[in-house]
């Protein structure tokens, strides 16, 4: 302890007398325990997971005692900036893929996992996996599962509508007109919120340009004015097809999550274009006798490329200044690999990535599910066209959405939304991106 | 006849105004699946899961580990919180002291400043202190008056009254500190017990601090409790929440009740004599 340290802590003591009496004296460290310390983010079902998961860690390491710091999803980025901002991150961190490039531009923010190859066994990820963790060609953090968005569909009212579920955009299109004939017009093949409009749209037009919508290098939009008008007119298409509701009476059911949203439950909006990672929600809330089915992927005649944007749905990080890099390498194998705690996982956050783990799931018959299959079936799509982590940068995000919503208003033509998409977003891509090496925060 | 009226729109607007708060505690008896269904409050199925499952909660502690926590901050706080701000106020209210004026002007900026600003610096000097995971961060701070709307709460209220009282008690010797606690204190209760009960509900209502300041779960309040089983990927046990939330809501509605007289006059009495 330095003396700048000592002189708060003096006063603060003189000031509180009655208040403070007795700081913790630092535990005679005699044995050598390593207290290791986890951060996640989860529900209740993650919670349990994790506890036996680290319960069962701490009984075959007995030298190592992990203590869970958890929270819910709220605010936990909020947390973890503070905690890395004042050098009191955990040990091992659970992470977002987006984060990477917040915390860890050179590649530096996290420790080099392939320094601990061996004690971690990063044979079991292939090498595409490695790759999305890795930055300057330091492998940050470890993916625990993949997920794109893929369509699934509510096939109870697709039959009450006499109607089988779309397998091409025809179709799907196709079905808008039918549904508000047949079913009624507060009833929609598709529910989207502008999150997922962004995302559709970009599948839309990557199945004709075969090019990422984002070029990190020249921190620019890697797509043309006119192709930001295709996307714009694509939403437009949508909603005067009656393929999805327009804005303000979808803004009427209030910003709830998706699977909280009254027509998603009562099937009236019967389709979403959603994370295999997430999916199991979305059947969790339907009314009782509804079936949810995975589609195929609607696919551009032509198409060489499906347009996903196919990335981890969470990772696991060690803190660049852990004392104990072995024993956090443990923890990760463990929570990767081990049968145990794969299994308390499940398929709770997805297909995993780790091989073992899918041996493992496979072995005790794990049944398939929605985010299963999905996944399964994006193993079988052309999927070669990546996307950079910065089209989920909150910036980037929302410099699309806003346009999308004045778009979805009716203050500005389709014309218009496209051609601010392609001036403003590139502004926006220009600050945000800030090459390797610089430094500063955005 | 006007009065039926009358009533007849206070209740109307009251129920209007309250539905929310029904809707709430007639949730927590709602199975998970029912409470998307309906917007009626009563429980098709009434079931006391939600509370069973959501005082075990999903991790290693009870819901009543995080209420013990919650009075464990907030008790401290509003006791810090009364005596620092009366003292300051008194002070600002009675005594001449140079660059008062510029002090007070000081004093009120410190309400208009966003809370978030402090966070990163504040962080920094508590990790320095080693008061990180530690109750001191939420309640220490308050011990220094750093509340500007309780003292100038406290103020105003003091101005709305003769100092001709104060005056005679110290003609019959009494000290300042003796002024303060014999004449002014039981002469502005009503301000104070209004102060209590503003930083009791606040307190218990506030999520970023704890958050940002504790990280270990044995030492959770309830507001982030609450929160911990809302997730993005796993749909909610709203049953669970609400059922909780409707626990923790108690104690406040308790206080309120008790003091609601003393209360109501505080605000307005601030209010109005400005």
């Amino acid at each position: 302890m330095n003396a700048t340290a000592r002189l708060p802590r003096l006063v603060a003591a003189l000031a509180l007398a009655a208040i403070l009496f007795i700081q913790p004296a630092p535990a005679a460290d005699s044995q050598p325990t390593v207290e290791l310390r986890m951060s996640w983010w989860g529900g209740n079902e993650v919670h349990r997971a994790y506890l036996a998961s680290l319960r069962r860690f701490e009984a075959k390491y007995p030298h190592i005692k992990v203590k869970g710091e958890y929270t819910g999803w709220v605010g936990h980025l909020e947390r973890l900036t503070t905690q890395i901002a004042g050098g009191t991150a955990p040990d091992v961190m659970q992470v977002n893929w987006n984060w990477l490039v917040l915390f860890s531009r050179d590649g530096r923010g996290f420790y080099d996992l392939n320094t601990l190859n061996g004690t971690v066994d990063l044979s079991q990820f292939d090498r595409d996996a490695r790759d999305t963790g890795t930055v300057k060609g330091r492998l940050n953090a470890l993916p625990v599962a993949m997920a794109a968005r893929v369509f699934y569909f509510n096939e109870t009212t697709f039959a009450k509508a006499g109607l089988r579920v779309p397998r091409t955009w025809d179709e799907l299109f196709a079905a808008g007109p039918i549904f508000r004939e047949r079913l009624g017009k507060d009833y929609y093949p598709l529910a989207m919120n502008f999150l997922d409009v962004l995302a559709l749209c970009r599948s839309w037009v990557v199945q004709r340009t075969n090019r990422q919508l984002i070029d990190e290098g020249s921190r620019r939009l890697n797509a043309s004015e006119a192709d930001m008008e295709e996307m714009a007119a694509f939403y437009q298409r949508l909603v005067t097809e009656h393929v999805i509701a327009p804005a303000p009476e979808r803004a009427s059911y209030g910003n709830v999550a998706d699977q909280e949203l009254r027509p998603w439950i009562t099937g009236r909006y019967a389709g979403m274009y959603y994370w295999t990672s997430a999916v199991g929600k979305l059947a969790e809330t339907l009314q009782p006798g509804q079936k949810l089915v995975l589609a195929p992927y609607l696919m551009r005649e032509g198409a060489s490329d499906a347009g996903l944007f196919y990335r981890p749905a969470m990772m696991v990080a060690v803190n660049s200044k852990t004392q104990h890099p072995k024993e956090a390498a443990l923890l990760l194998d463990f929570l990767f690999n081990d049968a145990f705690a794969v299994e308390a996982f499940g398929l709770q956050r997805g297909l995993p990535v780790s091989k073992s783990a899918v041996a493992t799931l496979e072995a005790r018959g794990l049944s398939r599910t929605l985010g299963w299959d999905g996944n399964t079936q994006v193993a079988t799509l052309p999927h070669r066209v990546g996307e950079s982590g910065y089209f989920e940068h909150p910036r980037v995000r929302d410099g699309f959405i806003d346009i999308f919503e004045s778009l979805g208003f009716g203050e500005i033509s389709a014309a218009e939304a496209g051609r601010r998409m392609y001036t403003d977003v590139n502004r926006i891509l220009e600050r945000v991106v800030r090459p390797a090496g610089d430094g500063s925060g955005s | 006849m006007r009065a039926g009226l009358r009533y007849g729109v206070l209740i109307a607007v009251g129920v209007l105004m309250l539905y929310p708060l029904l809707w709430m505690v007639g949730g927590s008896f709602k199975p998970n699946h029912e409470i998307f269904d309906s917007i009626g409050f009563i429980p098709h199925e009434p079931t006391l899961e939600g509370f069973a499952k959501g005082w075990h909660t999903s991790t290693e502690y009870t819901f009543a580990r995080y209420l013990l926590n919650t009075f464990a901050i907030i008790l401290p706080k509003v006791v810090v919180t009364v005596v620092s701000s009366v003292l300051v106020a008194f002070g600002f209210a009675r005594f001449n002291v140079p660059g008062k004026r510029a002090l007070f002007g000081l004093l009120i900026a410190t309400i208009l400043l966003p809370k978030s600003v402090l966070l990163v610096p504040q962080y920094l000097m508590f990790r320095e202190m080693g008061w990180l995971d530690t109750f001191l961060p939420l309640y220490v701070p308050s011990a220094f008056a750093t509340e500007g709307f309780f003292v100038f709460m406290i103020i105003q209220f003091m101005r709305s009254f003769p100092r001709e009282m104060e005056e005679a008690a110290v003609m019959d010797g009494c000290n300042s500190l003796q002024v303060l606690w014999h004449v002014v204190v039981p002469v502005i209760m009503p301000a104070i017990i209004s102060v209590a009960l503003f930083q009791f509900m606040w307190s218990m209502n506030d999520f970023l601090s704890p958050l940002i300041y504790l990280s270990s779960v044995e030492k959770y309040p309830v507001a982030l409790a609450l929160k911990l089983s809302i997730d993005v990927t796993e749909a909610t046990s709203w049953n669970q929440i609400l059922a909780m939330s409707t626990i923790a809501l108690l104690p406040s509605l308790a206080l309120f009740f008790a003091a609601q007289k003393y209360f109501v006059e505080g605000i307005t009495v601030g209010a109005v004599k400005g």
